[in-house]
């Protein structure tokens, strides 16, 4: 700590990019996946409230995978504005801020988000000396099924051992090794 | 040898160094010459020991990566042969205790066997130390005033002393001896005798300390027990007797004269004691570990019995058990003073047997499970076998000479010849051997 | 040993002696050039090392001049050696700093992503895919390390299962510096436990004194592609070390003594890293040791570690 207080950099929060649109299935020439904007058609249609998981939508959704406990689609999408989300008081919020949407269940991931013990984060701990940009919750988790996906890890360590153990077979370290000059 | 002493009755200064010079020409030369036999052996010891250096010059150049050490089993054969070797040194000191203590006259007269294996084992224990070293050029790290020895904390600063320090009261104490006798002049007790009993006491803190190495590791629950210096002890006084008993057959057979029966009556009821004591330790570790149980006993387990399919030393630590046990049975039978044959394989027994169980059977144990409990296993590689052959042949070389310049002065053969400004000191008696 | 040996110098009998003494002088001459050729290899090593290397002293040794000499010794041996263009720097601790790490067990998913990123940051060997991170794929239900494995190679999170990253705990009472024998290894103001890779001998007595299986040694010259090196080098972390040294996980000092995250946290998808400074009561890592059940690893041994684990409640 400095004994005058400093000028502190700010700490930067991710936001979700663009607008809200749903993946439609469908692939350009170059063959994207094509990404259409909510309002798109919920403008003028009806959202029909017994809904709650992507398959049983006929058009647009069927590839969503939903898995997040027994909310339905409305419990935040904002029926009467699909660009936009609403909390549980049916307040109208931004995309942007749905950190504050999902803090209303996950009360004890936002307190430790706010104090720096959860969620990915860039750039300098000491906030005198640079920024720091940090995830919002839509970064890591799909909103949809939040829960983290099986992923494949890493490279596995390799003892350094020339005898290979049976489960493991370790590559000879010095077959490895720099021709000598 | 180094540091010459001074020798008080000496007449003039350069006289003395003129002489000293001669002397060790005079040594030099002699444990040059021999017999058929001699030069066989020193031609196969010199094969086994290139065979080393080139090894251990592969490894420098190449990395250690040649040995099959890994970051989970950081210390192998090296340091395994480095502590059997202190405790072998230490074992040395095992016949300068009675005959100094004790005032055993038939061991004073040989006791010099004891002490030229303590400085030929200090040198090999060194030699092992350097080639387990990644960074051999950077030695001088550990010497004051241009190293930075980091003493008192380290352990290994304290062995790195006392080491050194045995190393130089032992050339002394041979030196000074010997010289002595090449000039044919009774040695001053004044000049040595401090130094022997300080040998003494240096002795048991060379392996003690080295017992401290390991046994200081918090994170190393097989080392971490209080058992580890006394048994260090007791089982150097096994293998340091039993090399020397062998030394003695040897060395009259080869000089042809019979010498030392008394000597190795007082060596075996020793290793009687000490491979009892030993045996006792290791049966008080195994109870301890396996009647406890528990996460901290798994290096145990695995060492005697395998964990988890991993079993590379339980072969290496039941030999062990086995070869010391039998030579244990072996020294028990009153027939060990008549029979050479069982006096003999008890003694060659008990010192592989201790090799083993210092070396494969204690260092590698600590390191499997690791720290974070990993089982990597560890057999030594060819490139760690061959520097270890090479530095036991070096070992070998530096004892064969030493003991033939001794035996040389010993037995009148290399003495000082008329030098004009000093006339040679008169025959000593023809005794059967001659008391240094 | 030999038979009894004839006269030594022979002095009196001249036809054995001269053939005697060609012989041996044939012997020694044999056996020298053997010798030679026997070690030749290490000619070939102290090749690849310089005189500045060989006599450098100790790094608190080194006055500032000396040591910006030796920065740009070790920079222009990188070119020469691996062909990268470098900047080897050596940024003081800051005052006021203590770094402490934290690491969220709940959250953790095991996908290596740090020791990736430490690999990568901190210029490892790549043949043998050294990271000072190894993490353990453990039991639910059981801190008994003996179950885990860090070997684990199926997509993780496994349901049963938890994982532990273990690196270098940064101990308060740090045995691997107790028991250097040449003072190569200390622990600096701001709590890093720091080597100084040119006067390290290789002894690895601290490999075998940490309990945390937090040291590395060097048992070949590190390999590394000239494209992968990371350029950004610190003199006590992150530049390439030489052959037959010890090294470790520095927190990325080179990193964050300019107020910067170590690389694994930056590179953790679960956000389970906490970093920052002890000493600053406002500092997220202080917040973690306050309001969660924090524990660390092998308390019993009385080492203090700066690394401690927590599990959200």
């Amino acid at each position: 700590m400095r004994s005058e207080p400093a000028v502190l950099h700010p700490v930067l929060i991710r936001e979700p990019d663009g607008t809200p649109a749903v993946n439609s299935g469908m692939v350009d020439a170059q063959g994207k996946a094509v990404e259409i904007a909510c309002v798109t058609c919920h403008a003028t249609s009806t959202p029909n409230p017994q809904i709650n998981r992507g398959d049983q939508l006929l058009k647009f959704h069927q590839g969503l995978h939903y898995a997040h406990g027994g909310l339905s689609c409305l419990s935040c999408h904002n029926a009467s504005d699909y660009s936009s989300l609403h909390l549980a008081d049916n307040r109208r919020i931004e995309f942007k801020d749905v950190m504050q949407l999902c803090g209303q269940c996950h009360g004890h991931q936002l307190e430790s988000y706010k104090h720096g013990a959860h969620g990915g984060m860039n750039g300098h701990w000491d906030l005198t000396r640079g920024p720091r940009t940090r995830n919002t919750c839509t970064n890591c988790h799909d909103p949809h099924a939040p829960k983290f996906p099986l992923v494949q890890p890493i490279f596995p360590p390799r003892d350094r051992i020339s005898v290979p153990l049976p489960e493991h077979p370790v590559q000879k370290t010095h077959e490895l090794l720099p021709k000598n000059p | 040898m180094s540091a010459a002493p001074e020798a008080s009755p000496s007449p003039s200064r350069p006289a003395f160094w003129r002489n000293f010079g001669r002397f060790l020409g005079n040594a030099a030369l002699e444990s040059l010459d021999g017999g058929k036999l001699f030069y066989i052996w020193m031609f196969c010891l010199t094969a086994i020991f290139l065979v080393g250096a080139n090894a251990w010059a592969v490894q420098v150049r190449d990395g250690m990566a040649l040995s099959n050490m890994s970051d989970h089993v950081s210390w192998g054969l090296y340091i395994a042969n480095f502590t059997f070797l202190v405790g072998l040194a230490a074992g040395g000191v095992m016949m300068v205790i009675p005959a100094y203590l004790y005032h055993d006259e038939e061991m004073h007269d040989i006791v010099i066997i004891g002490e030229l294996l303590a400085i030929a084992a200090i040198i090999m224990s060194l030699m092992f130390v350097i080639c387990d070293l990644g960074r051999p050029d950077r030695f001088w790290h550990l010497l004051p005033p241009f190293g930075r020895l980091h003493f008192p904390v380290s352990m290994l600063s304290w062995d790195v002393i006392v080491l050194n320090g045995y190393l130089f009261i032992n050339a002394y104490i041979c030196a000074y001896l010997l010289y002595m006798r090449y000039l044919g002049q009774t040695p001053d007790p004044r000049w040595y005798v401090p130094f022997v009993f300080l040998s003494i006491v240096w002795a048991i803190s060379i392996h003690t300390v080295t017992a401290f190495l390991y046994c200081g590791l918090g994170g190393r629950p097989f080392w971490n027990t209080a058992l580890l210096a006394p048994r260090f002890l007791a089982s150097a006084f096994v293998s340091g007797p039993a090399f020397i008993v062998l030394a003695i057959q040897v060395i009259r057979q080869a000089v042809g004269r019979h010498f030392g029966d008394g000597p190795i009556r007082t060596l075996v009821n020793i290793m009687r004691i000490t491979i009892l004591v030993n045996l006792l330790m290791v049966v008080s570790e195994v109870f301890t570990e396996f009647y406890t149980g528990g996460a901290h006993t798994s290096a145990a387990r695995y060492l005697y019995f395998g964990l988890h399919g991993h079993d590379e030393l339980v072969w290496w630590i039941w030999s062990s058990i086995t070869l010391v046990a039998v030579a244990a049975v072996l020294m028990l039978l009153p027939s060990v003073f008549t029979k050479h044959w069982i006096l003999n394989t008890a003694c060659i027994l008990a010192f592989i047997g201790i090799w083993i169980e210092k070396g494969m059977g204690l260092i590698i144990p600590g390191f499997v499970p690791s720290t974070l409990h990993e089982i990597v296993e560890y057999r030594p590689s060819a490139i760690e076998w061959k520097i270890t052959a090479g530095i036991w042949a070096l070992g070998l070389i530096i004892y064969t000479l030493f003991i033939k310049i001794a035996a040389g002065i010993v037995l009148n053969r290399t003495k000082l010849h008329a030098i004009p400004d000093e006339p040679p000191a008169s025959e000593s008696s023809p005794a059967p051997l001659p008391t240094l | 040993m030999s038979s009894s040996s004839t006269s030594g110098c022979g002095k009196e009998d001249c036809g054995c002696v001269s053939r005697r003494t060609v012989m041996k002088g044939v012997g020694a001459t044999l056996g020298a050039a053997a010798f030679a050729r026997a070690i030749a290899p290490l000619t070939e090593w102290v090749d690849t090392l310089s005189v500045d290397e060989f006599l450098q002293r100790h790094y608190k040794e080194l006055s500032l001049v000396d040591l910006k000499v030796v920065l740009r010794r070790l920079e222009k041996e990188t070119k020469e050696q691996y062909g990268a263009d470098v900047t080897i720097s050596d940024t003081k601790p800051q005052e006021g700093v203590k770094f402490g790490y934290a690491l969220n067990l709940s959250v953790c998913n095991g996908c290596r992503k740090c020791a990736e990123a430490c690999h990568l940051e901190n210029n490892h060997d790549r043949p043998s895919n050294q990271s000072y991170i190894r993490v353990f794929e453990m039991q639910k239900g059981s801190m008994d390390m003996e179950q885990g494995n860090a070997h684990y190679d199926k997509p993780v999170p496994q349901p049963d299962k938890f994982y532990m990253p273990v690196q270098c705990q940064q101990c308060e009472h740090p045995p691997c510096v107790d028991v250097c024998p040449v003072e190569a290894t200390w622990k600096e103001p701001d709590g890093i436990v720091v080597v100084d890779y040119n006067w390290c001998i290789g002894c690895r007595y601290c490999e075998a004194a940490c309990p945390y299986h937090a040291r590395r040694f060097n048992w070949t010259k590190p390999v590394i592609p000239k494209e992968e090196i990371n350029p950004n080098q610190g003199y006590l972390s992150n530049r390439i070390r030489p052959q037959g040294t010890m090294e470790k996980c520095t927190f990325c000092l080179h990193r964050t003594r300019n107020g910067r995250l170590p690389a694994c946290l930056e590179a953790c998808p679960t956000g389970a890293r906490v970093f920052g400074n002890l000493l600053d009561p406002q500092s997220e890592i202080r917040w973690v040791l306050e309001h969660k059940r924090v524990f660390i690893l092998k308390e019993d041994l009385g080492l203090k570690p700066q690394f401690f684990y927590f599990f959200d409640s």
